[in-house]
């Protein structure tokens, strides 16, 4: 009897208790249709480590309208764990997803993806050498892979091993190329930049610079410029100062050498569309027209106070305005921020992104 | 210990029998239920909010791990990063530094990162388990903002040989073994406990993080992936040993040791090489502490001394071709720590007691990482003294005044007083309002302070000032015990640390936030016999609402004001049990409202995790044959069959079963 009750009671209390999580509701959802004609900026947000939840903001200068996370609304795919870089390439856009080991090919204007690369160990950069060939740095791999970006696959590796035992050396970063060479800098527990021989796959060369290279960028007289942050204090790889070096055309040795105070940590050295302003983050943003007689000049102020804090995270000069975007991801656990501004450093306008902001494409 | 106890003879049979505390090892088929009401005025224990988990409730969560235990019976919240992964504890909102775990009385937090990993504590080798809430927690240490959690082992003078079993045999190739041992006489005890835990944890999900797409369509489908790289394997010894010379003297040693080796899953979205970004986690722990207890005519003397030794183990490898798998990170860490205890409590005097005690530890840690080099090494003193006395008023009234001064390296730390106060409504009931107020301080941990590169030798301790009060009501009738209590705080906790990324690329701990936590717990525990039904129900729900106000980093910071990550607002759980003839059956609830990922508590769709509810429920038979007690239980987790996640983008198990069979001689 009693049991009987228990049932006609306790099975409907059961029952009712039935919470249905609602995991559904995060992927089934009426996706957005965007078809974006005209030109535009790309914010790379990294996201946080293992939480996969690295994002895609899209800004229109023009109308300054901003759509978040368009990769995730549009496809209902998650663009996944830490993305770092990308690159676009007539109507496609590359992702790089460094965590995820792969990288989302999607149309630049429509936001739908096409596409993967998968099979990468720790992927940073994509640079194309032709329509069927494209280098992938990494991180870990210990070699950059070539890919076919048409039937996206993996097609070989450019070993870079260095076999230093005593450090995880030659990871590669970022990539430009003059005539048929590549640059890449090595930049972790690192002082190297390496040359390959685009035709030949492989290593030909390479330039010592200062600690750590963590950025670098062409001039119009294709004078390499590569800034150092001088390694991190208090690693067993050492430090020195860091520096902005610059090596002539076809040169594999430094014939300009600015030099940093120690303790200081330079990142994002980026040039503006005429070649001959450069840009980085030292804390504030640094603004240094490389053929006037004048040395850097800071151009934006972060707004952090005292000197440790920093929350601006990446850079990018439009190269037909010079305007300036900087971004700031304030304490990386939550959405970050994008400030705009003019070739002056005057704000134009601010936007926020997905969390932390660390690099832009632009979409012309 | 005055002790009121009503034992009520049953024909039925319970769950498990509570005979006398620290027996929940036993699987006795006894024919009665001892119901008893705990002495809950006293003047010890003034003002505190405790939770002692009822040995039943540890008895039916043996095979499982203390996360499991304290997500499901008690209002702690766990943060738990997956089956048989690291999972921490955190009190009213508190970060998981700020709970601290002792076993034996002897801290277990890691020196190093200040946290415990719960996942890595079975509950089979607890014999008693005491949570302190809040300022509670003064009592056994500073530090404990949250509160504490005491894991105990006691003796049972009554043995004299017994061998008890636990086989248990789960989904996903997991494998649970649990076996003790025990033998001695009135004068000394001996009690070992084995154990081996194992699972390939290889369940599948649909994996929302990859999808093969249609170059053509752009039409995503999603794999069902496996959950690959995240078995887990632990086995461990507990060794107790109890002398007991005389009336008046208690001496006991202690041993436990465990050795556990995780391979952590990569993230889910991964499509690297299948060889690359594998990453493995080893623990290896040694616990030792002895005790002299001297019971005198006038107080009682406790000589303590304990020494722990955890070495940590991370790495991270890689396929090169050429070169084979490379490690990319291999971390190796080891924490020493050395305790020593001294505490006299006198006043044999009903209304008056006291008690003074130095604690004397030192830590010595080491950490290094053979690729990156980095590494650092640190150490520190830590000297405690401490001063209660406790003053009772005609049954009515109960005052407690302890406190605290310390010092850390030879530098003194401001001063900790706790007061607290019960006060019994009703002549004769047990219906007490409680109340406390105390500060606290958290030192940051050796990580926070020496950790290359980052650490920050100049942080100051957290500051934690902490008000509560609450109603706690106890009766029993006509076979029914109902406890209950309900409890009111707010904690204001400044210079509160958090890692934050500096300028220089990497990340820097900084006394940057202040928190303000308040809220509410409430716990309920309903137990008797109905008809020829023996019944247990007990639930929790907690209010916590703890809230950043620090000051903003920059204009644009929206953190301030906003409930902390990972933390919810309302979380409850609910167990009940059913006893019949040898029959049992035991549902288990437990629930969770939303939790944000970001400090600025964005509602975006991916930025937050929505509510949690967990339906477990299990059923068993024990019975006896000859001498021998055997018990068969069968249990499923996740009843509904939820897909759901409680780590961004960590799918967890679907409906799973596991069989778990115990033999007692």
């Amino acid at each position: 009897m009693l049991i009987r009750k228990l049932i006609y009671i306790g099975l409907p209390l059961l029952l009712s208790l039935t919470g249905c999580m609602k995991d559904d509701e995060l992927w089934e959802f009426e996706k957005p249709a965007y078809d974006i004609p005209y030109a535009g900026i790309f914010v790379i947000n990294e996201g946080n480590f293992m939480y996969g939840n690295a994002s895609l903001t899209y800004y229109d200068p023009e109308t300054r309208q901003v759509i978040n996370d368009v990769f995730f609304l549009t496809n209902a795919l998650p663009l996944g764990d830490v993305a770092h870089s990308m690159t676009i390439r007539d109507s496609l856009a590359y992702v790089v997803i460094n965590n995820s080991g792969r990288i989302y090919i999607f149309n630049k204007n429509t936001f739908k993806v096409k596409g993967k690369i998968t099979g990468l160990t720790s992927p940073r950069y994509m640079h194309f050498i032709s329509e069927t060939k494209a280098y992938v740095t990494d991180l870990y791999a210990r070699s950059i892979a070539v890919v076919n970006p048409q039937t996206m696959e993996v097609t070989g590796a450019i070993p870079v091993s260095n076999s230093n035992g005593d450090f995880y050396q030659h990871a590669t970063e970022q990539m430009l190329q003059c005539d048929r060479f590549v640059y890449t800098n090595c930049w972790s527990y690192d002082k190297q930049v390496l040359v390959i021989d685009s035709e030949k796959d492989r290593v030909v060369d390479s330039i010592e610079v200062r600690k750590q290279p963590n950025s670098m960028v062409l001039d119009r007289n294709n004078a390499l410029w590569v800034l150092c942050d001088g390694g991190t204090e208090g690693s067993p790889y050492g430090t020195e100062a860091g520096g902005l070096l610059r090596i002539g055309a076809g040169s594999t040795e430094a014939d300009l050498v600015l030099g940093f105070s120690p303790g200081e940590m330079p990142r994002d050295l980026k040039i503006n569309g005429t070649g001959d302003t450069l840009y980085y983050i030292n804390g504030d943003v640094y603004q240094y027209a490389i053929f006037g007689s004048a040395g850097p000049e800071l151009l934006v102020e972060s707004p952090y106070e005292g000197s440790i804090l920093g929350g601006f995270y990446g850079l990018e000069v439009d190269p037909l305005s010079s305007e300036l975007y900087v971004a700031d991801a304030i304490d990386f656990v939550q959405r970050g921020m994008v400030y705009r501004f003019n070739p002056e450093g005057m704000a134009i306008d601010t936007f926020k992104t997905g969390i932390a902001p660390g690099s832009f494409c632009f979409n012309f | 210990m005055r002790r009121v106890a009503c034992i009520i003879a049953m024909t039925g049979l319970l769950v498990s029998p509570l005979r006398s505390q620290g027996m929940q090892d036993s699987v006795y088929a006894i024919q009665e239920v001892a119901i008893t009401k705990e002495r809950i005025f006293v003047k010890e224990q003034a003002g505190m909010k405790q939770t002692h988990v009822d040995s039943v409730v540890l008895q039916n969560k043996a095979s499982l791990s203390l996360s499991d235990l304290l997500s499901e019976n008690t209002s702690v919240f766990v943060k738990s990063h997956g089956r048989g992964a690291l999972a921490t504890a955190s009190f009213r909102g508190t970060s998981p530094s700020h709970t601290q775990v002792s076993w034996n009385g002897i801290n277990i937090n890691s020196p190093m990162a200040g946290m415990v990993d719960f996942s890595l504590i079975p509950v089979y080798i607890i014999d008693e388990l005491k949570l302190n809430h809040g300022s509670a927690s003064l009592a056994d240490r500073s530090g404990g903002i949250g509160g504490s959690i005491n894991i105990n082992n006691r003796a049972d003078w009554n043995e004299k040989y017994s061998i008890a079993y636990l086989q248990g045999l789960g989904s996903y190739s997991t494998f649970d073994e649990f076996m003790q041992v025990g033998v001695g006489n009135k004068k000394i005890q001996s009690k070992t406990r084995l154990y081996h835990n194992y699972s390939e944890n290889d369940y599948t999900f649909i994996n929302h993080g990859i999808a093969s797409i249609d170059p053509v369509s752009g039409a995503i489908t999603n794999p069902i992936d496996t959950n690959d790289h995240a078995s887990y394997l632990r086995y461990g010894l507990l060794q107790e040993i109890y002398y007991r010379p005389g009336a008046n003297h208690l001496l006991s040693l202690k041993y436990w040791g465990q050795f556990a080796d995780r391979t952590i899953p990569k993230p889910t979205s991964y499509e690297g090489p299948d060889n690359s970004n594998l990453n493995s986690q080893e623990d290896r722990d040694h616990r030792l502490v002895a005790d002299w207890k001297y019971y005198g005519d006038f107080g009682k003397l406790l000589l303590r001394s304990g020494y722990a030794d955890k070495g940590l183990d991370y790495n991270q490898m890689n396929q090169v071709p050429g070169l084979g798998l490379i490690p990319a990170i291999w971390s190796e860490s080891r924490q020493q720590s050395l305790y020593n205890t001294f505490s006299y409590a006198g006043g044999t005097d009903e209304d008056l007691s006291w008690e003074g005690s130095i604690d004397l530890n030192y830590h010595k840690v080491g950490s290094a990482d053979s690729v990156s080099g980095a590494g650092y090494e640190g150490q520190r003193n830590e000297l405690s003294t401490m001063f209660t006395v406790r003053k009772s008023f005609k049954d009515r009234v109960n005052l407690n005044l302890m406190l605290r001064q310390e010092w850390v390296d030879g530098i003194r730390l401001p001063f900790i007083p706790y007061f607290g106060m019960d006060l019994r409504l009703i002549e004769g009931v047990d219906l007490l309002l409680k109340g406390n107020i105390a500060r606290n301080y958290h030192l940051p941990t050796l990580n926070d302070l020496y950790w290359q590169p980052g650490g920050n030798p100049d942080l100051l301790p957290e500051e934690g000032f902490t008000v509560e009060g609450g109603l706690a009501y106890q009766q029993t009738f006509s076979g029914h015990l109902l406890s209950t209590e309900l409890s009111l705080y707010r904690s204001q906790i400044d210079n509160w640390i958090i890692w934050i990324p500096s300028y220089r690329g990497y990340w820097e701990p900084r006394n940057i936030r202040s928190v303000l936590s308040k809220g509410l717990e409430y716990s309920m525990q309903l137990q008797g016999y109905l008809s020829d039904f023996n019944y247990r129900l007990s639930a929790t729900y907690g209010y916590s609402s703890a809230v950043n106000q620090g000051d903003p980093l920059i204009w644009s910071d929206k953190s301030y004001g906003k409930q902390l990550v990972y933390i919810p607002l309302h979380s409850g759980n609910m167990m009940a049990q059913l006893g019949w003839g040898n029959l049992f059956l035991t549902y288990q609830f437990n629930a969770y409202s939303e939790r944000y990922t970001t400090s600025s508590n964005d509602v975006s769709r991916r930025d937050r995790l929505y509510p949690y509810f967990m339906n477990d429920i299990s059923a068993g038979s024990t019975f006896r044959l000859k001498r021998v007690d055997l018990s068969l239980e069968f249990k499923v987790y996740n009843l509904l069959n939820e897909s759901y996640h409680t780590i961004l983008y960590r799918p967890m198990p679907g409906r799973n079963y596991q069989l778990v069979f115990k033999i007692q001689i």
